[in-house]
């Protein structure tokens, strides 16, 4: 009936080999999960393998997006409708839930340089996010160059507004970047940044075009 | 830098095209911020060579990915010395590691459900050659062997078809992708002791020949299901 034998009771292991088996399987499990899966899923590391190994930060940054997607869901952003050049507050800002942290400066337009209309400036510490958003209405067209000094950036540029949302394009350890946004619908358009370097950034944006004005939502 | 191309059945994301064209305007139905979360969220965020977390997300993957332990307890179900054992696992592993590695490295854009369906498929065949059905229906037994070898070769594409869709940085992928194979192949051997060790116990006892038509019923049962499952997924998408 079967597409094999019966096993002979020589071809079986014999129940002291499986019980010791199952002891070492065990052993080994703990071990496995002390040093290498809590590590890399919770960050939690008490022996220090999971840091020397490099899993520990899986772990962190794991617990970070975690952390960052529980604080933003709900943070709706409501624009109204920015062709009337009315844009309404965001309902309940965004920088609330997620605040600035060690980020270490403003958005410090320096006006007018060499044909941009906006500079903005910000120092990014490492692990810290920041957003910088403009007002736009549907259609409306930004040139824009943004540059990391002398490190590197991830970055998502994306739009959102109304409950529409949309990705633009996103990349990693990016030294700097140009190029033209065109809103797809009345709402913020612009940048997330993160540092996953280990020294601070120092991220300076130029912009010109039509949009209202520029946010920083983060 | 290297450039390769991606193809994302889920994202429209073209690795390549970054930095050269200035404006991208991609529309693609993800979340406001477009940030992933856990094992893709943790590969989207790093850049360059890691090499030990990217063998455990491999063998994180293959230890937890159902279809392939269902299928691995199929091939060893009446494999009872561990040389037969360790001849159909390395068959399984040359399969599934070749058409993995090239499927990724190439970016082949194959649908994810279908693959995943034929991946159910094995399943089912691997519960049917178990109860000698072939030799019955068919008056011949086919080859076993060469049979693991080309699942293999589909349970590679379904890997390849995850690790595209977590969108690897181009920057480091040929190391990082090794060694996610080799934590693979970690994996499977850690998914197998298990087996093993839960099978030494059943074989022992008198119900093991009792249960054993039963229980190979119950796994292409599994392999139905995970392919109506995929199919489903595949016509709904």
């Amino acid at each position: 009936m079967y597409n094999a034998n019966e096993p002979n009771e020589t071809e079986l292991p014999s129940s002291a080999s499986l019980l010791k088996s199952t002891l070492i399987a065990f052993v080994v499990a703990a071990i496995i999960l002390v040093t290498i899966v809590l590590p890399a899923e919770y960050a939690i590391d008490p022996t220090g393998i999971g840091s020397a190994l490099g899993l520990t930060r899986m772990g962190e940054i794991k617990s970070q997006l975690a952390e960052e997607a529980e604080a933003d869901a709900g943070s709706e952003i409501n624009v109204g409708s920015v062709g009337q050049r009315v844009p309404a507050p965001p309902a309940g800002p965004p920088t609330d839930a997620t605040p600035a942290g060690t980020a270490q400066a403003d958005p410090a337009p320096a006006g007018e340089e060499n044909g941009w209309r906006d500079t903005t400036e910000i120092t990014i510490a490492p692990e810290e996010a920041i957003e910088l958003k403009l007002v736009m209405a549907k259609g409306e067209k930004a040139a824009y160059e943004w540059d990391a000094g002398r490190g590197s950036l991830n970055f998502n540029e994306h739009g959102d507004g109304n409950g529409q949302s949309i990705e633009y394009g996103k990349g990693r350890a990016t030294p700097s970047r140009q190029g033209e946004l065109i809103a797809a619908f009345d709402g913020y358009h612009g940048w997330f940044w993160r540092n996953r370097s280990e020294v601070p950034v120092s991220l300076t944006l130029r912009t010109r075009g039509s949009y209202s004005e520029i946010k920083r939502t983060r | 830098m290297r450039r390769v191309r991606f193809r994302c059945p889920g994202l429209s994301t073209k690795l390549s095209r970054f930095g050269v064209l200035a404006s991208l305007f991609m529309v693609s139905p993800v979340f406001a911020h477009g940030v992933a979360q856990g094992d893709k969220g943790y590969i989207q965020e790093v850049s360059g060579v890691h090499l030990v977390p990217f063998a455990y997300l491999g063998a994180k993957h293959m230890a937890t990915g159902y279809d392939h332990v269902l299928f691995l307890l199929g091939v060893i179900f009446f494999l009872y010395r561990l040389k037969d054992v360790s001849v159909y696992v390395s068959l399984f592993a040359f399969g599934h590691s070749s058409t993995m590695l090239l499927g990724v490295y190439f970016g082949w854009n194959v649908s994810a459900y279908l693959v995943d369906a034929i991946i159910g498929l094995s399943v089912v065949y691997k519960g049917l050659d178990n109860l000698g059905a072939f030799r019955r229906w068919f008056g011949r037994q086919p080859n076993t062997k060469l049979a693991v070898l080309i699942f293999g070769f589909f349970h590679g594409l379904g890997l390849a078809t995850k690790i595209l869709e977590y969108e690897l940085d181009p920057n480091g992928l040929v190391p990082n992708l090794l060694s996610f194979n080799v934590g693979v192949e970690i994996g499977q051997l850690v998914a197998l002791s298990a087996i093993l060790i839960a099978m030494g116990y059943w074989r022992r006892s008198a119900s093991f020949q009792r249960h054993a038509y039963g229980a190979n019923v119950l796994l292409m049962s599994a392999g139905f299901i995970l392919v109506g499952y995929q199919l489903t997924g595949f016509f709904v998408n």
